[in-house]
C-alpha cells in the first residue's frame, strides 16, 4: 500500500447517525477528514492518506465512523513475503 | 500576512510541547503553541501505549539512574538521568492529581511492571488519549494561545541568513485550511515536532521530522543521528495494529517461532521479550533467516488484567478483543516488527540541562531531541518520561530567559521570501513528481526487517543519493492544493532528515548497540562519544566528536571500551545464542 495507490476504501461515515459535531475532523491527526460547509456534515476528503489509526472512530460520540481491520498492513515491505513465507491467521 | 508576537513559540502539541506550554505559562510568559494537527490529537503521543516510567517517592533513584547508565553504555550526561528521573517522579503525581486513568492493583496503588529492557527500572500504563486531553484544557485554562492546523515552514532567524549567525526569533508557517501566511515573533522558540518517520510507515503519520530539519537548516547541531534507526513491533501480520508490544510483554505476552520455541531464551535469557527492541527485533531477523519462521505473539500466558487494562486504556485495544478471529486468547498471533527510521531520543537535536541547543533561542523538547539521560538504551517508557521532563523544562527556560530580552527587528524583505518559498508549490506548473511518489520514494528506502538492520558503505550511500533526488524534486514540484502542500513540505523534511541519518552512519565506522555495519562491525573505542553533524554554510554537513561530560557523573565506565562484535552483529551471526547455550 503506497500513498500514491489509488484509495481503498478503509474509512466511511454514516452519514445518517452523523450530528455534524466535527469531533473527527479534530481527531485526524493526518486532516483526511473536513467538514462540507454547505451540509454541516464531515466528508472524507484525503482517504488515501488514512492510516487507520483509530482516533476519529473512538473520538465519534454516535458511533458514526467504521474502520476496516481487514486490510493489509501499512508496511511497504515484510520480511515474510522476502523469505517467501506463507502466514495463517494464527499457529494451529 | 499576520504577524503576531510572543515570549515563547512553542512548535508541536504533544507531551513535551505541552508541557513546555505549561510551565511557561505557570511563569507568566506570553505562550503560543502552534501544531499542524489538533492540540491533544496530533502526534506520536497520543498514539503511544501509554507507558512510561514511573518513579515514585518511595524509590531509589540511584538504582533507577545506574540501570540506565550502564545498560546505556554510559553513553549520557548522568545529570540529565538523574534530572529525568526526578522530574518524571513530580509528573506522574500531576497525572494522578488530573485524574488521568493509570492501571492498578486491586488496593488502588499504581500497579507497576518492570520496565522493558529494565530489571529495576519500573513503568506504568495509563490513557495517553485522556492525558492529551487533559493537557490541552490545563494550558488552555492558564490562557496560553493554541493555533491547531497551522504548518509552520521555516524558523525565523534573526539576521536572515540559513545556518544563522545571531539565532532564532521565532518561526513562519501557514493555515492549513485558508492558506493564511502566519509569522511569530518569539524571544524564544521551542521545537518539539517529536521523531523523524518516513510517512506511511508506522500510524504516526506526522513525525516527519519537521523541526530537525528546520533546525538543521537553521544550524542547529544534530547528534547520533545514525542511532535513528530503530524497530517496533505493531503490526500483525496482514491484519491490523497491534495495542503495543511494551504492554502485552509487561503482562507476560510471549514470542515464539514456528516450531512452538521461546526462542529469546537463546537471545537474552535474564529479560527473554523484554530485552532491548534492537535485541529482539535482530533475534525474530535471525529465526527467520534460519527458517524458524513465521514468529507469533502468544497471548495465552498473560495476567488477566492486560485484557482489562487494553480495553480501558489502549486505543483500538477493543479490535483486539473483539474482532480479532481466531480468539487471541486461544491462539497465537503472527506478527512482525518494523525497521527504520523511528528514533525517540537516541539521536536529534543536542540540548542542555535547561533544554538549549546550540542555537540562541531555540530550545528543543521531546523526541526531536537527543535523550541524554538514557544514552544508547531507551526502555518502555522513557521516551514519554522525558518528552514530559524536557518539555517542562524546555519551558521554564524559555519563560524565565525572555524576560529579559526583546524582539528582534525582522525587515519585511525577508518576511515575503518566505512567504514565496512556502506557498510556491502552489503556483507551480503540473509536474511529474507529487507529494506522494516523492514520500513513495522515501518510504522504499526502508527495506525489510533483515535488510534495514544489516547496513554497509554501498547500501548506505545509495540511499543517500535517493534521498538527494527527492530533496532536489521537492523544490520543482507541484502542490495541488493545501493539504498537498503540508506533505510536499515533509517530504522536504523527512529527505533532509534522512540523508543526515545516511551521511552520519557513513560516518561512523563501527558497529555499537543497534547500529549495525556489516563492513565494520566491531565497536571502535574512538567513537565512545556524542556523534554531532551540523550543516555547513555551502549546504554540506560538518561532523564532529564531542566527549561525554564527566561533570556530575556518579559512575565511571567499568572497563576499557575495547573493540567487541555489537549486539546486532553477534545475534544475527549466531554468536549471541552460542554464549547463552553455552
Amino acid at each position: 500500500m503506497f500513498m500514491s495507490d489509488p484509495a481503498n476504501g478503509k474509512l466511511s461515515i454514516n452519514l445518517e447517525t452523523c450530528t455534524g459535531c466535527a469531533l473527527c475532523v479534530l481527531a485526524c491527526p493526518v486532516d483526511v477528514i473536513r467538514m462540507d460547509a454547505a451540509t454541516a456534515k464531515p466528508v472524507i476528503a484525503y482517504p488515501r492518506d488514512c492510516q487507520v489509526c483509530y482516533l476519529c472512530e473512538d473520538d465519534c460520540p454516535t458511533h458514526s465512523i467504521s474502520l476496516s481491520h481487514d486490510i493489509s498492513n501499512s508496511r511497504r515491505y515484510s520480511t515474510y513475503d522476502e523469505f517467501g513465507l506463507k502466514i495463517a491467521d494464527s499457529q494451529s | 500576512m499576520d504577524v503576531l508576537e510572543t515570549d515563547v513559540l512553542i512548535i508541536g502539541g504533544g507531551f513535551a510541547g505541552c508541557w513546555a506550554a505549561l510551565r511557561a505559562a505557570d511563569l507568566n510568559a506570553t505562550v503560543t503553541l502552534v501544531d499542524k494537527a489538533y492540540v491533544s490529537r496530533s502526534g506520536a503521543s497520543t498514539m503511544s501505549g501509554g507507558i512510561t516510567t514511573c518513579p515514585l517517592d518511595t524509590d531509589d533513584l540511584d538504582v533507577w539512574a545506574e540501570e540506565f547508565i550502564v545498560r546505556g553504555s554510559y553513553m549520557c550526561d548522568q545529570r540529565w538521568t538523574y534530572q529525568l528521573l526526578e522530574g518524571q517522579r513530580e509528573r506522574i503525581k500531576d497525572y494522578v492529581r488530573w485524574n488521568v486513568p493509570i492501571s492498578r492493583s486491586p488496593d488502588g496503588s499504581i500497579r507497576r511492571f518492570a520496565s522493558r529492557g529494565m530489571v529495576n527500572v519500573r513503568g506504568m500504563q495509563y490513557q495517553p488519549k485522556v492525558a492529551m486531553r487533559e493537557l490541552r484544557r490545563q494550558i488552555t485554562a492558564r490562557g496560553a494561545r493554541i493555533l491547531d492546523r497551522l504548518f509552520i515552514t521555516e524558523l525565523l532567524t534573526a539576521d536572515g541568513e540559513w545556518p544563522t549567525r545571531t539565532g532564532i526569533a521565532g518561526a513562519v508557517g501557514f493555515d492549513v485550511y485558508n492558506g493564511r501566511f502566519i509569522v511569530i515573533k518569539a524571544k524564544r522558540t521551542i521545537v518539539s515536532t517529536g521523531m523523524i518517520a518516513m510517512k506511511g510507515t508506522h500510524r504516526v503519520d506526522n513525525d516527519c521530522g519537521d523541526g530537525a530539519a528546520m533546525a538543521f537548516r537553521a544550524g542547529g547541531r544534530l547528534v547520533d543521528m545514525e542511532f535513528t534507526f530503530g524497530g517496533t513491533f505493531n503490526v500483525l501480520m496482514k491484519k491490523f495494529d497491534f495495542p503495543s508490544y511494551n504492554v502485552a510483554v509487561a503482562h507476560g505476552a510471549r514470542l515464539i517461532n514456528a516450531r512452538g520455541e521461546r526462542f529469546m531464551q537463546q537471545y537474552d535469557p535474564e529479560r527473554l521479550e523484554r530485552s532491548e527492541l534492537s535485541h529482539v527485533v535482530a533475534a525474530f531477523a535471525k529465526e527467520i533467516v534460519d527458517g524458524r519462521g513465521p514468529v507469533f505473539v502468544d497471548l495465552r500466558h498473560v495476567d488477566d488484567s492486560y485484557w482489562s487494562d487494553i480495553a480501558r486504556l489502549h486505543r483500538g485495544g477493543s479490535i483486539l478483543l473483539t474482532d480479532h478471529v481466531p480468539d487471541p486468547k486461544t491462539h497465537p498471533l503472527p506478527i512482525e516488527p518494523t525497521w527504520g527510521m523511528w528514533a525517540s531520543g537516541r539521536s536529534g537535536l543536542q540540548i542542555d540541562l535547561g533544554a538549549r541547543t546550540n542555537l540562541y533561542g531555540l530550545l528543543a523538547a521531546g523526541s526531536v531531541a537527543k535523550n541524554d539521560a538514557t544514552g544508547t538504551h531507551a526502555s518502555a517508557g522513557s521516551p514519554t518520561a522525558f518528552c514530559k521532563v524536557s518539555g517542562w523544562y524546555a519551558g521554564a527556560t524559555a519563560a524565565i530567559e525572555s524576560r529579559e530580552c526583546q524582539h528582534p527587528v525582522i525587515k519585511d524583505d525577508l518576511l515575503r521570501m518566505l512567504r514565496e518559498q512556502a506557498l510556491a508549490p502552489l503556483r507551480r506548473p503540473t509536474s511529474s513528481n507529487t507529494p506522494d511518489i516523492l514520500h513513495d520514494d522515501l518510504a522504499r528506502l526502508e527495506a525489510s526487517v533483515v535488510d534495514g538492520m544489516i547496513l554497509n558503505g554501498e547500501k548506505l550511500t545509495r540511499m543517500l543519493r535517493t534521498t538527494e533526488t527527492v530533496l532536489e524534486a521537492t523544490g520543482t514540484c507541484r502542490a495541488n492544493d493545501l493539504h498537498d502542500l503540508v506533505k510536499l513540505h515533509e517530504a522536504r523534511n523527512v529527505a533532509l532528515c534522512a540523508g543526515v541519518v545516511y551521511r552520519s552512519a557513513l560516518d561512523r565506522t563501527e558497529s555499537r548497540e543497534q547500529f549495525f555495519r556489516e563492513d565494520h562491525p566491531m565497536t571502535d573505542p574512538s567513537w565512545f562519544c556524542w556523534h554531532g553533524a551540523t550543516m555547513n554554510s555551502a549546504g554540506g554537513v560538518d561532523f564532529d566528536r564531542q566527549a561525554f561530560p564527566t561533570e556530575g557523573a556518579k559512575l565511571k565506565p567499568e572497563s576499557p571500551d575495547t573493540p567487541s562484535l555489537g549486539p546486532i552483529g553477534a545475534i544475527i551471526r549466531g554468536e549471541r545464542a552460542a554464549l547463552a547455550c553455552s
